[in-house]
């Protein structure tokens, strides 16, 4: 069998591979009480895309990354919506390894685009400060993590839109 | 007789180029001027674009106006300290069409997949005087996750109004 040909079954094969998400647990209770999430944007002490703990304790939402951290009030929180999207998995060292694989041949390298796809939840947290002004904090967790943690925050006193209400097409649970 | 049909070409050729040759004769328009800008909230109207997208604008619209330099200071959507600013002018951003792609698809094939997201940016003044008014079109075409067009989009709104204060 020539390289090509087995690179195509490779390929193929990684087609037809389910993406490498755990199923959500129908109970939500094999969900951690603190996941690990990623900070894509919104709160203004944390860096972008940096990776932390995300946990409502004392009538908060908190998120730690290291030695940086924000805390937002429950009562500051508007709404929450939850969506999905399908990413890279594997992080910083997933990207290094993808942008490595753009030098192999024949293109084989794409390949690995289709065995690191992940899915994540999207939480976003739209609040206000004590000035009145606007914000939303948007996180990546695992899937299936961000329903359990809106729920926490709505039973600590956070107001959130029903979830069957689709608000301008953005709370997708 | 052969000098003169030289010159002829010449002056024909000069003719033809001149217009690109030569800057437009439309003088400058002036810039505007303001020491502060709101960044309203995006607006969705009726397209369905998730909230994340939405919020994802307004956040970096946030931080690359303030991180450009146009503007002495720069007001979130419903901050009261806005309030009693004579020169505030306020940004306003409306989506008009939200196409969501795929990353894999994008990264595979690198033609299909795109994510799009069409906007129609303006500026208003304190008494409702619309300052600017552009459509802008933010785009991930090729890598990244489909969040990224948020990015793209704040820079080009950015730029648009960097360009006009």
């Amino acid at each position: 069998m020539t390289l090509p040909t087995t690179l195509m079954i490779a390929l193929i094969a990684a087609t037809l591979a389910p993406a490498q998400t755990p199923l959500p647990s129908a109970t939500g209770a094999t969900a951690p009480a603190n996941p690990r999430v990623r900070h894509i944007i919104g709160l203004e002490t944390v860096e972008r895309n940096a990776g932390g703990l995300l946990s409502v304790q004392d009538g908060a939402l908190e998120f730690k990354s290291g030695k940086a951290g924000n805390k937002v009030p429950v009562s500051a929180i508007d709404d929450i919506f939850i969506g999905t999207e399908t990413t890279q998995g594997g992080g910083k060292t997933g990207r290094v390894i993808k942008t490595a694989a753009m030098a192999a041949p024949y293109e084989s390298g794409k390949a690995l685009t289709i065995l690191m796809r992940t899915k994540v939840d999207i939480l976003t947290v739209s609040f206000h400060d004590a000035g009145g002004a606007l914000h939303g904090a948007i996180f990546a967790l695992p899937i299936g993590q961000a329903e359990p943690l809106r729920a926490q925050l709505i039973q600590a006193g956070a107001h959130a839109s029903p979830a069957d209400k689709p608000v301008n097409g953005g709370s997708r649970p | 007789m052969k000098r003169r049909g030289v010159f002829i070409l010449v002056a024909a050729g000069w003719l033809l180029a001149a217009p690109g040759i030569l800057p437009a004769q439309t003088p400058a328009k002036p810039k505007l001027s303001a020491s502060a800008i709101q960044v309203a909230m995006v607006e969705a109207g009726d397209v369905q674009i998730p909230a994340e997208f939405r919020f994802a604008v307004y956040e970096r619209l946030v931080q690359r106006i303030g991180a450009s330099g146009a503007f002495h200071k720069v007001y979130r959507s419903g901050d009261r300290a806005a309030d009693g600013l004579p020169d505030l002018v306020t940004l306003h951003t409306k989506v008009e069409a939200f196409q969501e792609g795929s990353q894999t698809k994008r990264e595979l094939t690198t033609v299909l997949g795109a994510t799009k997201v069409d906007v129609s940016a303006s500026v208003t003044a304190r008494d409702g005087r619309v300052l600017l008014d552009q459509k802008i079109t933010g785009r991930v075409r090729f890598f990244g996750e489909n969040l990224g067009v948020t990015n793209d989009l704040a820079k080009r709104i950015t730029k648009l109004v960097k360009e006009a204060f």
